[in-house]
């Protein structure tokens, strides 16, 4: 495990994909009677097998629904996979599109908390960083409002600046870049350049071709599953294109 | 149960931290804020005082003290289930963004009802002193009364948990329960009011003892019998085993029905 942060093999993951969805007993117990099967089974990820370095900065491209979210929150362990096993090396802590899970009636301070305490971090250490995870937000005047206030720009900046005092190993990244505006991409790169020299490793999720090309040292493209490119940015890149062209014909 | 023991352990931080957010988001926007749980049981002893003191005529021995504590330990009951309920459905952002086990919400939803029962512990003891009622030395065994109950609440929330996940009529199925065990258990009226049979059955009902319990060491000094502690005791634990097993069925999955 010395080398590699994280190692992946032959995992795969289904999921049920329910046409119409039984959620109440009754529906449950009347659709026992009735023998056809009433949803089929969705292969989400279809064997796969990967490893990323310590230090190494690993991009995943794909089209929607082609198994990249749900393969980060197996990274994560918010999903178990099938089959297969899931190696990981010290704190994961998860970006995904949609914050750190926060609470949208809790104030951004209570967030941190709370997401922080999740993610492993003691009390003390947070009250002592506190102030910088706001800082590094540039949400100093919104640190006592409630997060439904806020906007998804915003939103996600917390979530970024409050995993990145995480301190992780390994940080996995979804979307989240794109998001933010121009000076805190700046900042979100410097801060993924300092993570790769300190000898941590990042999975990043993008749609921006530039992104991966600039900031990945190796990337991955999934097709409906499964693993289609691996190797340098480039080449992936190339492989991933071809494939959204030959779907506009 | 050894794994479970060891996560709690890790991750006891959040489990406080959650007991209070829960505290916070339910009087959010409220003025009165916490002082709802105590307000809320006092209504309940006015009307229940008013209805079967002067409509009804009971005659029961320091009646409101005896009003008061049974219906204290029902809201014990009540709290903790019914947010147990929602406390995974309605961190279903949390859970989708960011790994933890499971049973902390509802193991932190035991914890808020246990800080809203001391609040009304407290206000019990205030009615004491302004009704000059002393109580006898055995209240000290409210304690252990209290732990069994906290066994009995966690039991059923951890099975509640998940099931509403799964299952959303649990919710209105509970809301009935619960309505239907506040009549049934021996808050406003006295156990030995009941006709024998229908005694015989609702015995059986945890809560009841539990109930009947508390009126034991706090009004009148005695101690309940060597069964019905054994019988409460084996019941609780039965429910607690059973509540684990269907959380521990669903759990794992329980994040993609979300």
């Amino acid at each position: 495990m010395s080398e590699y942060s994280v190692r992946v093999k032959n995992t795969s993951k289904k999921f049920r994909l329910y046409h119409e969805k039984r959620t109440t007993i009754y529906e449950s117990l009347v659709g026992s009677f009735n023998r056809k099967p009433h949803y089929e089974t969705l292969q989400v990820l279809d064997n796969i097998s990967f490893e990323v370095k310590k230090g190494e900065s690993f991009g995943i491209v794909g089209r929607n629904g082609s198994g990249k979210t749900t393969l980060l929150r197996i990274l994560s362990h918010i999903y178990q996979a099938d089959s297969g096993s899931v190696e990981t090396d010290g704190i994961v802590v998860p970006v995904l599109a949609l914050g750190l899970g926060f609470h949208p009636e809790l104030t951004a301070t209570t967030n941190i908390y709370q997401s922080s305490i999740l993610l492993g971090i003691s009390k003390k250490q947070i009250t002592e960083n506190i102030d910088e995870i706001i800082k590094f937000a540039e949400l100093e005047k919104f640190a006592d409002v409630k997060l439904k206030n806020f906007s998804s720009g915003m939103q996600m900046r917390l979530a970024f600046a409050t995993a990145v005092q995480v301190d992780p190993s390994i940080l996995l990244l979804d979307e989240v870049i794109a998001v933010g505006d121009l000076n805190f991409q700046k900042k979100c790169r410097a801060v993924m350049m300092d993570f790769k020299e300190r000898g941590k490793s990042i999975i990043l999720v993008s749609h921006s071709p530039s992104d991966i090309e600039q900031l990945c040292d190796r990337a991955m493209f999934l097709k409906n599953g499964h693993i289609d490119a691996i190797g340098k940015p480039p080449e992936v890149l190339d492989a991933y294109r071809n494939y959204m062209d030959s779907l506009q014909k | 149960m050894t794994t479970i023991r060891d996560e709690m352990w890790k991750f006891r931080g959040i489990l406080f931290n959650f007991a209070i957010t829960d505290l916070k988001i339910r009087y959010k926007n409220s003025v009165l804020g916490i002082l709802w749980s105590v307000v809320e049981p006092l209504l309940m002893l006015g009307v229940l005082f008013f209805v079967f003191s002067t409509m009804f005529k009971f005659e029961i021995e320091h009646f409101p003290i005896y009003l008061l504590s049974g219906i204290i330990t029902y809201n014990f009951f009540k709290n903790g289930t019914n947010i147990a309920l929602a406390s995974l459905s309605n961190r279903s952002s949390l859970i989708t963004q960011i790994y933890f086990p499971r049973s902390i919400p509802a193991i932190s939803s035991c914890l808020t009802a246990s800080i809203m029962l001391i609040v009304e512990l407290v206000i019990l003891g205030i009615f004491m002193v302004v009704l000059q009622f002393t109580p006898p030395l055995t209240i000290i065994f409210l304690i252990p009364i209290y732990l069994l109950a906290f066994v009995f609440v966690l039991g059923i929330s951890l099975g509640l948990s998940v099931l509403n996940v799964k299952f959303k009529d649990v919710e209105f199925i509970w809301g009935i329960v619960l309505h239907a065990g506040f009549f049934l258990t021996p808050i406003f009226y006295q156990f030995d009011m009941l006709p024998e049979n229908v005694r015989n059955i609702l015995q059986l009902s945890p809560m009841v003892q539990i109930v009947t319990m508390v009126h034991h060491v706090t009004l009148y000094g005695t101690f309940p019998s060597l069964n019905s502690i054994l019988y409460t005791s084996v019941s609780i634990f039965l429910i607690l085993g059973i509540g684990y097993l269907i959380f521990r069925k669903y759990q794992a999955r329980i994040v993609e029905e979300m």
